[in-house]
């Protein structure tokens, strides 16, 4: 963006909570997406992915702190927030026995498009996300992936500022999931509009932002973009799995002292070396390992990918919901329910 | 202001997009109402010399009609407000919630369209009782009929707005409503002459809105006035019902689906 012009932000946040009870499901979080970014949320099930998302819909008031969606702030001014946003939902939302344009005619008045151009509107999304043929058809007809069209078709239909997708693929199929992302950047550019979404997927963010926010138990650990994510963690990463051996310690210690390496994962006897220059570690690694009498079970060279990146600043895996925090929020959801 | 009705106006439409397209619901629906005018209509008939006692002329089933116009207007807008739990559960709340239209309106678009659902179902009670013979003196006066139960359902579509707004889970909701339904309608003259009932159930009979409008509906439709109470009376009690339901429920409907569900 260049400079002297006032960059305006889609989304800006000044330490926002929410905490339900004693657990803090969003922890004191600061950033902002500027106009016509494509920003996403990567993180694991109960990270506040969502909550962060309800915050910005105007659905959940957040304990402490600010958040502006395009200029407005959610607590004080949510009709002007409402009127600047599409919200495609996680689970899909549409009608199943009203029709595909019902659906859209029902999110236009929902969305108070002006009655003449309503027609035109409508038409405009179904071209854009090629439903036009079953438009007249029930939606229990339709695929998860047209029903999910049809949600995303909506929540653009009244050509909001800020678009937020939650989680816009989970459950579609692969084929299904990559058509959705071509959609949503098609709409990107015809629209021109800003971009949240949160994903658990790798490979969604890493195709579809242009910056991702990793979170993990409330709190955003990196903002960048996936491909300076990638770069920051070197161009290759060395995996090997060792032997019990007395003078671990001393290993970690002499490989941290290796100039190539940027980054250590140590996982007991399991070690993730970020490196940028691999080919000519993995020698130095086998002459420490047998000054220090270490056996090495297994060595392997890779390319870094999102998933190594998630590592590295989580210490675990996106998939594995090791963490308590989760089972905690899942909890008290539960007990919400019931009451 | 023009917003509100706009609104008021969408949620309604989609409402009743739905209704239309569960034919099935209308006919199960029709079900229970339709065994009680024909059935217990038919046990009751040799009551008939009771009803006589209080100046009623007719049959039983006659004397009843309108009771059963009234019940299905009481069930089939008291579970109306069912789908206010679909609704948070599936998404659309949310969808509602997001968009700029008014919490009130959707309160008031969902009653409103519950309360021309539940008075069209009555009016297919209305043809069930004319086919198996109850006669209307005047026909014409199916028209205020028709918007008494209008009105008196916009009322018990208010409770059952309020009741699932209120209600976390599908178990909290039916449990309320079986424990409201019911009593209300066994408290109200709809099989049985006020007169003829023992003095303290006459007493709370009388504290109940159904009274006033089965008084009404059975005096339109028989020509027959029961129990003393004046038809300007029992207009306004109804109005007065009706105006304190719509004004809690989107009260409530307001404050309970701003808190997380």
């Amino acid at each position: 963006m260049p400079k002297g012009i006032e960059i305006l932000y889609s989304i800006e946040t000044k330490s926002l909570t929410k905490s339900f009870g004693d657990l803090t499901a969003v922890n004191d979080i600061s950033f902002s997406v500027e106009k016509g970014e494509i920003f996403g949320f990567l993180g694991p099930n109960g990270a506040g992915k969502s909550t962060t998302m309800m915050i910005f819909t105007t659905l959940l008031k957040p304990t402490s702190g600010k958040a502006l969606i395009a200029g407005f702030d959610v607590m004080k001014d949510a009709k002007h927030v409402r009127e600047n946003i599409g919200f495609v939902q996680q689970e899909t939302t549409v009608d199943e026995y009203l029709t595909g344009r019902e659906n859209l005619l029902l999110q236009a008045k929902l969305n108070h498009i002006p009655k003449n151009e309503i027609n035109t509107r409508i038409d405009e999304v179904l071209e854009l996300i090629e439903l036009s043929d079953k438009q007249h058809q029930a939606v229990v007809t339709y695929s998860g992936g047209m029903r999910k069209r049809l949600d995303i078709a909506g929540g653009l239909l009244h050509h909001p500022k800020v678009l937020f997708l939650d989680e816009p693929t989970v459950g579609l199929d692969i084929q299904t999931r990559r058509k959705i992302w071509q959609y949503i950047k098609k709409i990107h550019i015809e629209f021109d509009m800003t971009i949240f979404l949160t994903t658990h997927y790798m490979e969604e963010a890493d195709n579809l932002c242009d910056r991702i926010g990793i979170i993990d138990g409330g709190k955003i650990q990196v903002i960048d973009s996936p491909q300076n994510m990638k770069n920051a963690l070197g161009n290759e990463i060395i995996s090997l799995v060792i032997e019990k051996n007395n003078n671990y310690d001393s290993f970690l210690v002499e490989l941290k002292n290796i100039e190539f390496i940027k980054k250590i994962n140590d996982e007991d006897l399991k070690l993730i070396l970020f490196t940028s220059n691999g080919t000519e570690v993995i020698p130095t690694i086998f002459q420490i390992s047998s000054d220090l009498g270490i056996k090495i079970v297994t060595l392997s060279l890779t390319q870094p990918t999102l998933d190594d990146v998630f590592i590295s600043y989580t210490g675990h895996e996106i998939r594995d919901d090791k963490s308590k925090f989760n089972r905690k929020i899942e909890h008290a959801k539960m007990k919400r329910l019931r009451a | 202001m023009n917003s509100i009705l706009y609104d008021t106006y969408t949620i309604f439409w989609r409402e009743l997009k739905r209704y239309k397209k569960s034919r099935s619901g209308v006919l199960i629906r029709l079900i229970q109402p339709a065994i009680w005018i024909i059935v217990v209509g038919n046990i009751f008939s040799e009551t008939q010399p009771l009803i006589q006692s209080v100046g009623f002329e007719g049959e039983y089933i006659e004397f009843m009609a309108p009771g059963v116009i009234i019940l299905t207007a009481i069930f089939t807008s008291i579970f109306g407000g069912v789908n206010t739990l679909w609704d948070r559960r599936y998404g659309f709340m949310n969808k509602a919630l997001t968009s700029p239209i008014s919490r009130s309106a959707i309160a008031l678009g969902k009653m409103s369209a519950i309360s021309l659902i539940a008075a069209l179902q009555a009016s297919l009670i209305i043809g069930i009782a004319l086919a198996i013979g109850v006669t209307f003196p005047n026909p014409l006066m199916i028209i205020p009929i028709m918007g008494i139960v209008i009105l008196f359902s916009l009322g018990f579509s208010g409770i059952s707005v309020t009741l699932a707004a209120t209600a976390k889970s599908q178990e909290t909701f039916w449990g309320m409503i079986n424990l409201l339904g019911m009593p209300l309608f066994m408290l109200s003259p709809a099989l049985f002459p006020l007169e003829l009932l023992p003095n303290w159930l006459a007493v709370v009979t009388k504290l109940n809105p159904v009274t006033y409008t089965v008084l009404l509906v059975r005096e339109l439709m028989t020509g027959v006035s029961e129990g003393g109470v004046p038809i300007l009376i029992s207009i306004a009690v109804i109005f007065a019902f009706v105006l304190a339901m719509v004004a809690i429920a989107s009260y409530v409907f307001t404050r309970e689906v701003n808190k997380p569900f």
